[in-house]
This record gives C-alpha cells, sequence and structure tokens, in this order.
C-alpha cells in the first residue's frame, strides 16, 4: 500500500479529462460557476471551475440535500398505507474541490449524525464519498479557520488533496479511499518532478495576514453571556433572513414534513433555520425563542458553547460565509473578540 | 447499511376514547404484533405519530408498560396533525416512530411517597406513571395526584379515576379554574390547591407536567413546601421533529429535550439556560 499512497502529480491540462472520468464513474460534484459558484452535479470536466476562493454554499447539500425524499408512501385498498424506502444514498460519490474548512466541517456533522441513532441517509453518503480537497495559497479578508486550528493547505479531512504548484497539482492521497481513486486512475498521473514541495512552499505567502483569533476557552467564556443584553444589540440589527445558517457549513438544522396527493406521497426532509420563529413554535402557540434576541443567542451559544458541550468541538470552520453574505453585516469575528475581551458583558 | 430512522412503524387504532371535547385518548396496537409488540418503553417517553400526508409530532405516551395489550396516547386537537387524527376512526392506521427520550426514574423512587401534580393534557405523561405505580402497588408509599384544568369539561381521564381511588393509600385531588352548578369540588389554581394541601416533602418526590406557567407556579410552591431540587420531577415540551438529536430545534442549552430529556429534575434544569 505505502507504493500507492505516494505523492503523484498531474498536469493542469490533463484536470478536464480527469473530471470527465470521473463523471463518467461517479456522481460527481464541483465548483460550477453560475451566478457564483457553488457545489453541483457535473457531467463533465468543462463544467467545472476553479476560479474560486470558496464557493458560495459549502458542500454540505452533497451529504444533507437542501430538500431530500425520506420516504414514499401509497394508500393501500383498506385503511392502511405501503411505505417504500428511497435509496439514492447508495451511489458512489466524489466531491472534488472542497476547502479544508469545508472538509472539517463535514467531521464535525458527523458527530450529529453518528452517534446511539444514525442518520443513516447522511452516513451512507458519506461513507460512499471520496473527497478531493483543494489546498487554498489566497484567502478572503473573511477567511479565519486557523482559528480552528485548521490549515488550509493541507489534507487532514479528504481523501486526496490537490494543491495547484502551478504548472501542474501536487496530488497527495491521505486515505486508503483516496489512494484506490488515484490507483484506478493512474494514467492521469506521473512521478514527482522535485520541486513540489519548494514549489508550495512559496506559494504559501498568499495566506500571510490570515486572521487567527483566539478561542481557547471561548465555551467558558460564553456561559456567563447567556441573557446579556450583548445578544439585544444583535438581535436589533438581525433581519432574522436565515442566510447565515444556510451558508454554514457547520449548520444541519433540518425540517420534516409531508407532501400528499390522493393516493400518496412521500415525507421529506430539508434545511430549515434556528433564525426562523416557527423553528421553535408548538401547536400549542408557545415558543421558547419567541424573540430574535433569543435567537441570534441561540445560533452564537450553539456555535460556541452548545456543540461544544456536546460533541468537544467548536461548531464554527472559520469559512467567513456567514460574514460575508450577512446583509447586516454580523460578524461572528467580532462576536469573539467581543466575548474573549470581555467587551460583550459590559454592555 | 443500518436502518432508516425515520421510518415509522404502522400501528392500527383500536379505539378513540373522547376525554374531553377536545382530547381523545388513541389505543393502538403496533400492526403484525398483538399489542405493543417490540415497541418497549418507559414511562415519561414520547413517540413521533405520524399521520402520513399531513405530518409528525411528538406525542406522550399515556399507557403504562405494564399494561402491554396496547399503546395509548391522549391527543388534544390543537394543530393541523392533531386535527387530522381526531379526524381518524378505530381500524385506521397511523406511524409511531420510537420510543424516545429519557423516563421517569420509577425505580430510584422505590420506597418513597409520590406526589403527582398535573394541568390539563398534562396529566397524560403522568397517567403513565400512575398506572405503572398502581400495577406495583406495594413499591411504593403513600400516591397523591393533584389535578386540575380550566373547568369541570376539561378535566381528562374522568372514567379511571374510581379505579386508582380504590387503591390503598391514593388520594386524587381535583381542582378547577372555574367551576359549574354541578361541580362541588375544589374551584382555584393549581399551584394555590397544592400549597393548601400541604404534602410533606419527607421521603416524597414530584412530579409535574402541565402548561409551561403551571409547571413554573408549581416548582415554586414545592420550594416552598421544602422539597428538594433533587425532589421535583418536570417534563418540557418543545418543537422536537426528528425525537433523536440531529434537527436541532429543541435544545435547552446544550441539552437536547428528545435525548436528554424530557424529563428532568429542577436540579438539573438549574444548571442550564432557561429557554
Amino acid at each position: 500500500m505505502a507504493s500507492q499512497t505516494k505523492s503523484r502529480i498531474i498536469e493542469k491540462n490533463k484536470l478536464t479529462e480527469l473530471l470527465d472520468k470521473l463523471a463518467q464513474d461517479y456522481h460527481l460534484i464541483a465548483p460550477v460557476q453560475g451566478n457564483n459558484v457553488s457545489f453541483r452535479r457535473v457531467e463533465s470536466g468543462s463544467e467545472v471551475t476553479l476560479d474560486y476562493i470558496n464557493t458560495v454554499l459549502s458542500s454540505k447539500g452533497a451529504f444533507l440535500p437542501q430538500t431530500e425524499t425520506l420516504f414514499r408512501f401509497f394508500r393501500d385498498d383498506s385503511r392502511g398505507f405501503r411505505i417504500e424506502t428511497v435509496n439514492d444514498a447508495d451511489r458512489e460519490q466524489v466531491v472534488f474541490g472542497i476547502r479544508a474548512c469545508d472538509a472539517r466541517s463535514l467531521r464535525l456533522m458527523d458527530m450529529v449524525f453518528d452517534g446511539q441513532y444514525k442518520d443513516s441517509c447522511y452516513l451512507n453518503r458519506r461513507e460512499k464519498t471520496t473527497l478531493i480537497g483543494l489546498a487554498c495559497f489566497d484567502h478572503a479578508e473573511t477567511c479565519f479557520c486557523p482559528t480552528f486550528g485548521i490549515d488550509p493547505t493541507s489534507g487532514e479531512d479528504v481523501d486526496i488533496l490537490f494543491s495547484d504548484i502551478g504548472d501542474r497539482y501536487l496530488v497527495e492521497a491521505s486515505t486508503e479511499k483516496g489512494a484506490d481513486l488515484l490507483n484506478r486512475f493512474s494514467e492521469f498521473f506521473t512521478e514527482l518532478r522535485g520541486d513540489e514541495e519548494q514549489l508550495r512552499e512559496a506559494r504559501k505567502a498568499g495566506l500571510e495576514g490570515m486572521k487567527k483569533l483566539d478561542v481557547s476557552n471561548i465555551a467558558d467564556k460564553m456561559a456567563p453571556l447567556y441573557g446579556s443584553d450583548y445578544w439585544d444589540s444583535i438581535g436589533m440589527k438581525c433581519l432574522g433572513c436565515g442566510i447565515c445558517t444556510y451558508v454554514c457549513p457547520t449548520c444541519h438544522c433540518f425540517d420534516i414534513a409531508d407532501v400528499s396527493v390522493d393516493e400518496g406521497g412521500e415525507r421529506f426532509r430539508c434545511w430549515d433555520s434556528c433564525m426562523f420563529p416557527e423553528f421553535t413554535l408548538m401547536a400549542s402557540g408557545e415558543n421558547p425563542r419567541a424573540d430574535r434576541k433569543a435567537r441570534v443567542q441561540q445560533r452564537f451559544f450553539d456555535k460556541l458553547k452548545y456543540f461544544h458541550d456536546r460533541y468537544g468541538e467548536l461548531a464554527c470552520v472559520g469559512c467567513g460565509r456567514c460574514i460575508r453574505y450577512c446583509p447586516v453585516n454580523i460578524d461572528i469575528t467580532q462576536i469573539i473578540e467581543d466575548v474573549t475581551s470581555g467587551k460583550a458583558g459590559n454592555e | 447499511m443500518s436502518e432508516n430512522i425515520y421510518l415509522p412503524r404502522m400501528a392500527t387504532i383500536q379505539s378513540m376514547r373522547p376525554e374531553t371535547i377536545d382530547v381523545t385518548t388513541f389505543r393502538v396496537t403496533i400492526d403484525g404484533s398483538d399489542g405493543a409488540g417490540k415497541f418497549e418503553y418507559k414511562s415519561g417517553q414520547f413517540a413521533e405519530v405520524s399521520l402520513l400526508g399531513v405530518g409528525e409530532a411528538p406525542i406522550a405516551i399515556s399507557s403504562s408498560p405494564t399494561r402491554p395489550e396496547a399503546i395509548e396516547f391522549s391527543i388534544r386537537r390543537v394543530g393541523e396533525l392533531t386535527t387530522g387524527l381526531h379526524e381518524l376512526e378505530p381500524m385506521d392506521e397511523i406511524g409511531i416512530r420510537g420510543p424516545f427520550g429519557n423516563f421517569f426514574p420509577l425505580e430510584e423512587m422505590e420506597g418513597q411517597n409520590l406526589l403527582i401534580v398535573g394541568g390539563g393534557i398534562g396529566l397524560s405523561p403522568l397517567r403513565s406513571v400512575i398506572f405503572n405505580v398502581l400495577d406495583n402497588r406495594g413499591k411504593y408509599g403513600k400516591i397523591d395526584i393533584i389535578y386540575g384544568a380550566r373547568s369541570p369539561q376539561d378535566l381528562t381521564f374522568t372514567s379511571e379515576y374510581k379505579e386508582w381511588q380504590e387503591v390503598d393509600n391514593v388520594r386524587l385531588h381535583l381542582t378547577v379554574d372555574r367551576g359549574d352548578e354541578e361541580w362541588k369540588g375544589n374551584v382555584g389554581l393549581v399551584p394555590t390547591f397544592l400549597k393548601e394541601i400541604n404534602p410533606s416533602p419527607e421521603n416524597t418526590t414530584s412530579i409535574t407536567c402541565g402548561p409551561p406557567i403551571m409547571i413554573k407556579f408549581v416548582i415554586e410552591a414545592l420550594r416552598e413546601l421544602g422539597f428538594s431540587s433533587e425532589h421535583i420531577i418536570t417534563t418540557l415540551e418543545r418543537r422536537m421533529k426528528c425525537g433523536v438529536g440531529k434537527c436541532g430545534r429543541c435544545n435547552i442549552g446544550s441539552k437536547h429535550v428528545c435525548l436528554d430529556g424530557p424529563v428532568f429534575t429542577l436540579k438539573q434544569l438549574e444548571e442550564i439556560p432557561s429557554d
């Protein structure tokens, strides 16, 4: 196995052809330029763009689709139902071009969907998917993944890492699954020329000045801020549009609902957001998080404390999407700084 | 691959017993079994009850596992799903997922007196406890049940009170917010009535369920009566879509009501934020 996992290179002009082959053999999901760059299913390599710092939506939809049928049902002759399961989670999938932040977010989502009750829809997709990462050598102003111990040039949470080093990509498999895929398409890959490591190091200059905040003990520092006026000030700004949760790679909340026609229908789940008042509204009319203050407080407490209490990790990967797309400039890095500096408690 | 945790088991309605104008007890058996089947639950747990095509909601189990001939849900008609359920008839099929959540620590409470305090439809999960302890009568001391509703017509499970009260050392104390010409019992709110009855906290655990505002004042009353926060147990209601800790909406602090609850001691609740 050792010889199979060693690093290779692929010439840039061969990449489209490789992606064509991947699209033939797998359900290939890759960044596509539309109104913005987002992960989509592609049929050929020419559809794929590599011109992005990060995609607008993360790749979470490849594992937790925006809407997903859980099962279908049909009314039978008597007064009962016949249920049919759906098995599209069983196809082999490749996600190409995922950044280190999004790859880490999958590891966090795994903690939610695994456990005592296993969410087979999500977990099957994870198991059937090979992740091909694309190292970052540039960053947006909003990027702050090093805050969470993420090296944006590393392949820690992917199966294969591609690093753009100029005229070629350095290709490194870090799992058996990744090595198997490289072997299967070995005709595309060639031996190292020897200067790859040097080229990669040189490119890291583009990451200088990236934001790295101190989040040590932040969960403890959040605890006394529950109910603080600080959240009023954030809640006043918030429009409750929910974009932060939709673009967030670690937000995993969903709704379950039915659609029905005369003879049957389906139960599906779809992304939902803790920013919406209906999220927690009960049929009785009771709503434990009835105001915006309670909802923004919930979101930041979940990211910076509750998830940590449950799973031992903070539920943020520093991708910066929520900062970039928030219409009223609510900035999680500012909130982290206010919490760690003690400013949040003194408002 | 593992089983789809969102797939309900189908169950057939054997009977529907109206309790009040808007509460009905559904007695169901799991299809392919002659009763609760492999649906093994404990008092205090809930299930996700489905009407396919309408939806699914978390509903407390109101029957006791000591009576495995059927599973019962006592459901108030309040939203879209519960209205749909009320329109069903015996022999119709519903879906059930579960049982989910934790349960009342009845084993730990053996040898103690029980104080059961309910309001309105909140008596439903407590009824599971009542039948459970009545079927294990020797294991518990004195049992006091304090129950109230808005009016005499809103009292649930009235046809069972006789059976409960016939058991040795079980006392049922009823109250209503507003009486009528025929009502001879107490008129007043549950927390006030509780203080009037003045139960001793000695070797006693209290379990309470009802509307949130009632629970709040019952807890205050219990504290005044000298109950410690370890011996005040309640069960909470939240919107719980998945029932299994994934969908993210039922948390109170870092606790998921669907996994870590719905049953909590006051001591546990004091340690988490009060959403």
